[in-house]
């Protein structure tokens, strides 16, 4: 659903910011925390999951609290390593909801920014 | 495990569309040299018969052992590219397939070398994870020729029909105690000229005299689950409190009566009551007038019956229902004669002689158009209801003659040949009137008439005021809402119907396997636009049911014993039941699984894997995009 | 030959029927009379309300139609007789000569380089020239050349050219017969030709300006290809002289909604597409003023009105009023149109009109099928109401803009809907 949302940010040309890559997966509760660490390890300064939220076509409402947890865990984790949660953004982005794409976006810019 | 490395890498201009933006000569470049890679291009039309030959060329001549195609979004063609593969001999799923058009080309058009940057980390992301991508299989899923169509209207009906006739067995299920839905209440309806009653009772004979279809009215859908090739459907069929054959002698000796809402009330009927025109042809008692005073020799000890359906497929076909003006809408609910299309609809059809409402004899009438469409709240056209309020207007003036007859609306949608109904009533002397949305008409009193007020386009914005005896609200269409939707978790569209994957590629689907849509559900119709998208979603289900098979994605869940220590999180994370521990390993039941690789995300040892989804592959992308 | 079912007609339409059938498991003949598949909507920009790439959904499904194991094509082949006895049906199909070897032929266009001969390209609407030998155009299903006799001059360039030996000027028309079960017709519509409405100037030969004839002046198709990813010269120039039309003007209802010319019909999708080409237009070129000429916007379809008053937020002008005449003032044409909503007569110069064409029947076929048509020639479903698909001949089916013009949402789910019809027929008959 929200990679649909991606799609569709595309068929109506809205911008947003271009350093970003985006990681295809069926469902975000099957991302494993020490993923997200992973990837600030990697070298990325800032890591948005796009949930489907209760939309899910998995787990419907269930997604919500699943993938909840997994961020959670991903603080603590983040905490450790000493990294800012700010730089972690989860949210539920409907298959048309362009706007949750592009105003989590921005918000994670703005956190960059003020560091 | 043995990273691949003879991937092939191709990068689509899209005809301009990505290459307007991307460079995609230096996406080539960026990779084109990377370990893994054997080969990397760039073609106009990657999807088309041109580029998927190129592919092909490529994994026979170079032996390819992975491929990425970098185009348009995997919703759109990741198929195309995977039968490609599979026709050169490739393991299908060994082609990752992703967008640098929606996600870079189209959404950064201001900043051409930045979304350069990004379609090079996107494919490089891709590589990686094809460089360790397995071997899948796709799912055979047999099929059992049933389905469960929800909603018997002329859609649904249409839909059982084309189903039952191809030889699958159908469960129509209908909420009301008798089947038709909303077209039964149509006068002489356009395009053809056959009344409501005329095209239901054809549709219903059909339904009754195939065997193949097993109806249920009166029914209630109390659970709805499972995926294609297996739902289930629990429906809860209320009793109809009637014993054996009743007669219409019977039904008259009921002492109550109450409006009827087959014609919104503009007349009475019984507490107990049939309709002749469909089926079932046994009466139902409406238990909320009955005072059980035993006349109609019922039964009232019958106890509504659960039954549960299963279907490879299911189809909704739950249809629409008219605009309800708010009160003070154009006078709606304030003055007696304003009413609405529908209801205006069985006024005609009842009448005799002349058009009386309210004791009153009717000889002008305005219709309001777009009432409930095209605004705030409903951004959408109805698109049934200009057509329908000409039609309507002419058959008042074919049944009833002498009525002046004027119309107020804003744009005349009559398309395609229905613009002959249009002409046709300007022969006939009804007189047109254009309204701006910012300055809608407004419906006073004066005496024993109506007044509509309107500023008129068509004479340049003069202020005209039409006396009427009536006024007729042209009201849009709104989906009929249904807790099944819910329980199906099928998306809506911004309008509020629901939503198809795709209005061109894929109209019938919905976001859910298996969950197709059928007539007004999905958006407003007529009935000719009804059934057939109805038959189209017949003709859907038609390429899984008639075949036998679907074949499915392999991505799901994969548990290595070798790993597992047993612990059984796994077990309380999974949504479907799908695992248990047997022996102190998890056991995968693989029907059962969803795909969703929740249960891989909490195993401690990372024992569970997503097919196509390894956690390897992403962690592998993850550093391969991140590297600079 | 033997087929389960016959599909006539290789538009969207056809294309979709034959997948559909062929993935419930039928053996499908599609026969198409030009010599690729695709119809109108490939040469489509891009289309409304979704705005996505017409070549991108098309491509595809026409190479999924070239590779299905369960679909045959023969196209540049016509119906030519159709014998109904018992369950089945007898059809005479004529293939006509390419010249060229259709199994030889790798569609790699050296024979198109080398030809001498240049005429107007039918892909583009005369836009653009092609050769005598040409490929029809880059995405053609099936990639291969075909030889116009009509303007070849016999230089036997190609012939030398050819790497595969491909070219062959003794090929003849090849008569095949072939039974099916079943047939589904998707014939589709014809464009009304602009020149018959004399008002508006239009003329087909868009190099030559005429004396009262404006080569600024185009049709519908025609600025679809201007608008295309495809499109010729990679910019958007108008024909007359190359400039970049800075102001556009659409013409609603050319040829529809019109008694005089005997079509009082609505063609259903030229209000539509007109707002999408306004739209692309203004994107395309971003100081370019575009307006709209109509009677009633006809914005009827799921997220029609919503991508309409999108443009008219845009600033896309919209004028209410039929253009009565279309005049030429210093090589740009002007519209001479009565305001209804002002009152006024305006004189409105444009770099450049394009007229929205209507769409008209194509019943060549109707008496070879023995299928009645209404009288402007579109076929007939006799059951409209119920089954909107269906023929007064047992087992013939009628899909897309062949019964009445329409959009490719309801052309393609009328595809489908006759793919079922068929499918129960097949499966009542036995097969
Ligand atoms: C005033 C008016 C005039 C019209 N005139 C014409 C005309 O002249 N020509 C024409 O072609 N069209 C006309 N139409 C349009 C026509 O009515 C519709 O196209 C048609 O009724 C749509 O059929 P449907 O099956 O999609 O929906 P419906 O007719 O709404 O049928 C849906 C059925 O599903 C049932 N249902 C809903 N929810 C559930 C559930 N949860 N479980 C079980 N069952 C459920 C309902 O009870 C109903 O029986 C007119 C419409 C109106 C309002
Ligand atoms: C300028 C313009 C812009 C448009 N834009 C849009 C848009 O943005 N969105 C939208 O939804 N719709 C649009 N349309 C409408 C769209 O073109 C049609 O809905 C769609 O193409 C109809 O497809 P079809 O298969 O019914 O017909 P066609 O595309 O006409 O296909 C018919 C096919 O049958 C073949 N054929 C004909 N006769 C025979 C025969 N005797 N034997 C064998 N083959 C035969 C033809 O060669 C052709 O290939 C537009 C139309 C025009 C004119
Ligand atoms: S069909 Fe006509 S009356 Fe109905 S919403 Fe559309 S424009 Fe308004
Ligand atoms: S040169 Fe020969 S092979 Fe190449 S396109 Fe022409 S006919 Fe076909
Ligand atoms: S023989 Fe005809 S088609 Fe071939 S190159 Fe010469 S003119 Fe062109
Ligand atoms: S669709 Fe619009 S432009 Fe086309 S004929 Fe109908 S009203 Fe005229």
């Amino acid at each position: 659903m929200a990679y649909r949302a991606l799609d569709q940010a595309g068929l109506l040309h809205v911008h947003y910011t271009p350093n970003t890559v985006i990681i295809r997966i069926p469902c975000a509760s099957m991302l494993r925390p020490d993923l997200i660490l992973h990837a600030f390890q990697s070298g990325f300064d800032a890591v948005f999951v796009a949930s489907s939220g209760p939309d899910c076509p998995f787990l419907g409402e269930e997604c919500v609290r699943k993938t909840a947890k997994r961020i959670e865990k991903a603080y603590e984790l983040l905490d450790e390593h000493g990294i800012d949660k700010n730089r972690l953004l989860l949210t539920g982005v409907c298959s048309t909801c362009v706007e949750a794409i592009v105003g989590g976006l921005e918000r994670l810019e703005e956190t960059l920014s003020g560091e | 495990m043995k990273e691949r490395n003879k991937i092939g890498v191709y990068v689509c201009h899209c005809g301009g569309n990505i290459s307007d933006y991307v460079d995609v000569k230096k996406v080539v470049e960026a990779v084109k040299d990377l370990p893994n890679v054997a080969v990397a291009r760039d073609f106009v039309f990657m999807c088309s018969e041109a580029g998927q030959n190129l592919i092909k060329e490529d994994i026979k001549n170079l032996g390819l052992d992975g491929v990425v195609v970098a185009s348009c979004s995997p919703h759109l063609h990741e198929k195309t590219f995977r039968n490609a593969a599979k026709e050169a001999g490739l393991n299908p799923y060994l082609v990752e397939h992703v967008c640098i058009r929606e996600h870079s080309s189209w959404v950064h058009s201001d900043n051409p070398e930045a979304a350069t940057q990004k379609a090079i980390w996107i494919v490089k992301a891709a590589i990686a994870k094809v460089s360790l991508a397995r071997d899948l299989e796709s799912i055979r899923l047999d099929m059992k020729p049933e389905a469960i169509v929800v909603g018997g209207g002329v859609a649904g009906m249409r839909c059982a029909i084309d189903l039952g006739r191809a030889g699958i067995t159908v469960h129509l299920i209908e909420k009301s105690p008798f089947l038709g839905g909303r077209a039964a209440q149509i006068g002489k309806m356009y395009p053809s000229g056959i009344s409501g009653i005329e095209l239901v009772k054809k549709l219903v004979e059909e339904v009754k005299n195939n065997p193949n279809i097993k109806v249920y009215t009166n029914a209630e859908i109390v659970s709805a689950e499972g995926a294609l090739g297996e739902f289930k459907v629990k429906v809860k069929i209320n009793p109809r409190y009637v014993k054996g054959n009743v007669s219409d002698d019977t039904i008259s000796q009921c002492p109550v009566e109450v409006p009827d809402e087959f014609n919104y009330g503009l007349t009475k009927r019984k507490a107990i009551y049939k309709r002749d025109f469909t089926y079932p042809d046994t009466p139902v008692i409406d238990m909320n007038a009955c005072t059980k005073c035993g006349k109609c020799n019922p039964d009232f000890n019958q106890k509504p019956k659960t039954v549960e359906v299963t279907g490879s497929i299911v189809i909704l076909a739950t249809g629409f229902k008219p605009y309800e003006p708010k009160e003070g809408e154009f006078g709606y609910k304030v003055y007696d004669n304003v009413i609405t299309l529908p209801v205006f609809d069985r006024l005609i059809s009842i009448s005799n002689g002349k058009l009386e409402y309210n004791g009153k004899e009717i000889r002008d009438i305005a219709f309001i158009y777009c009432v409930g469409s095209r605004n705030e709240e409903h951004e959408y056209c109805s698109r049934y209801c200009c057509v329908a309020t000409i039609n309507a207007a002419l058959q008042a003036l074919e049944k009833f003659g002498d009525l002046r007859v004027y119309h107020v609306y804003r744009d005349i949608r009559t398309y395609g040949k229905y613009e002959l109904y249009y002409e046709q009533a300007g022969r006939d002397g009804m007189l047109f009137f254009k309204y701006d949305p910012e300055n809608p008409p407004v419906v006073e009193r004066s005496g024993n008439k109506l007044i509509v007020k309107v500023k008129d386009l068509l004479t340049y914005g003069e202020e005209i005021e039409i006396p009427v005896d009536m006024v007729v609200l042209s009201v849009g269409m709104e989906p009929e809402m249904s807790d099944v939707f819910t329980m199906l978790r099928v998306p809506f569209s911004r309008d509020g119907f629901l939503q198809e994957v795709h209005p061109k590629l894929r109209p019938v689907e919905t976001a859910i396997g298996g969950v197709l849509v059928a007539g007004t559900c999905q958006g407003p119709k007529d009935t000719v636009e009804a059934t057939a998208s109805a038959s189209a979603a017949a003709a859907k289900a038609d390429t899984y049911l008639v075949k036998g098979y679907a074949e499915l994605e392999p991505f799901i869940a994969e548990i290595n014993p070798e790993k597992c220590d047993g612990c059984g999180e796994c077990v309380e994370e999974c949504p479907a039941g799908a695992i248990s521990i047997e022996n102190g390993k998890a056991v995968l039941k693989e029907a059962l699984c969803k795909g969703c690789g929740a249960c891989g995300a909490v195993c401690p040892t990372e024992a569970i894997n997503l097919r196509g989804y390894y956690y390897d592959q992403l962690r592998k992308s993850i550093e391969a995009a991140g590297g600079d | 030959m033997k087929y389960d079912v016959l599909v006539i007609g290789g538009g969207i339409a056809g294309i979709e029927a034959s997948l559909t059938l062929g993935d419930a498991g039928f053996e499908v003949l599609l026969v198409e009379k030009d010599p690729s598949i695709g119809g109108h909507m490939i040469q489509l920009s891009k289309v409304f309300p979704t705005t996505d790439c017409a070549g991108c959904i098309t491509t595809p499904k026409m190479a999924a139609a070239a590779s299905h194991p369960k679909v045959h094509l023969m196209t540049y082949s016509e119906v030519k007789e159709v014998q109904k006895t018992g369950k089945e049906f007898r059809v005479k199909v004529l293939k006509k000569p390419r010249y060229v070897e259709e199994d030889l032929c790798i569609g790699c266009g050296r024979c198109e380089e080398v030809c001498p001969v240049l005429v107007p390209r039918e892909f583009d609407y005369g836009i653009v020239g092609r050769k005598a030998v040409y490929i029809p155009f880059e995405m053609a299903v099936p990639k291969k050349a075909v030889l116009d006799l009509e303007h070849c001059m016999m230089c036997g360039r190609c012939e030398r050219a050819c790497p595969k030996d491909a070219i062959n000027f003794l090929q003849e028309p090849e008569e095949v017969e072939i039974t099916v079960k079943a047939i589904i017709v998707a014939t589709g519509y014809n464009l009304f030709p602009p020149e018959r409405k004399k008002e508006y100037s239009y003329t087909g030969n868009l190099t030559l300006i005429h004396t009262n004839l404006n080569p600024n002046i185009i049709h519908a198709m025609q600025m679809e290809r201007l608008l295309a990813p495809s499109r010729p010269y990679h910019a958007l120039l108008r024909p007359g002289d190359g400039k970049v039309p800075e102001r556009v003007a659409w013409v609603l209802c050319t040829g529809s909604r019109d008694k005089s010319l005997g079509n009082p019909l609505c063609s259903r999708v030229c209000c539509m597409y007109s707002v999408k080409q306004a739209l692309l237009y203004t994107s395309a070129i971003p100081f370019g003023e575009a307006a709209i000429y109509y009677m009633d916007i006809r914005a009827f379809g799921k997220g029609f009105e919503e991508f309409y008053t999108m443009v008219r937020d845009l600033g896309v002008y919209f004028i209410r009023g039929k253009v009565a005449r279309i005049e030429s003032r210093n090589g740009n044409p002007v519209v001479i149109v009565e305001d209804t909503e002002t009152g006024e007569i305006r004189e409105d110069e444009y770099d450049m009109v394009v007229l929205s064409v209507g769409l008209l029947s194509n019943p060549e076929l109707s008496e070879i099928l023995g299928i009645d048509t209404n009288s402007y020639g579109f076929y007939v479903p006799p059951d409209e109401n119920a089954n909107p698909v269906a023929t007064k001949v047992d087992g013939i089916f009628v899909a897309g803009t062949a019964t009445c013009p329409k959009d490719i949402p309801d052309t393609v789910a009328e595809a489908a809907a006759a793919a079922a019809q068929c499918i129960a027929y097949l499966k009542e008959v036995g097969t």
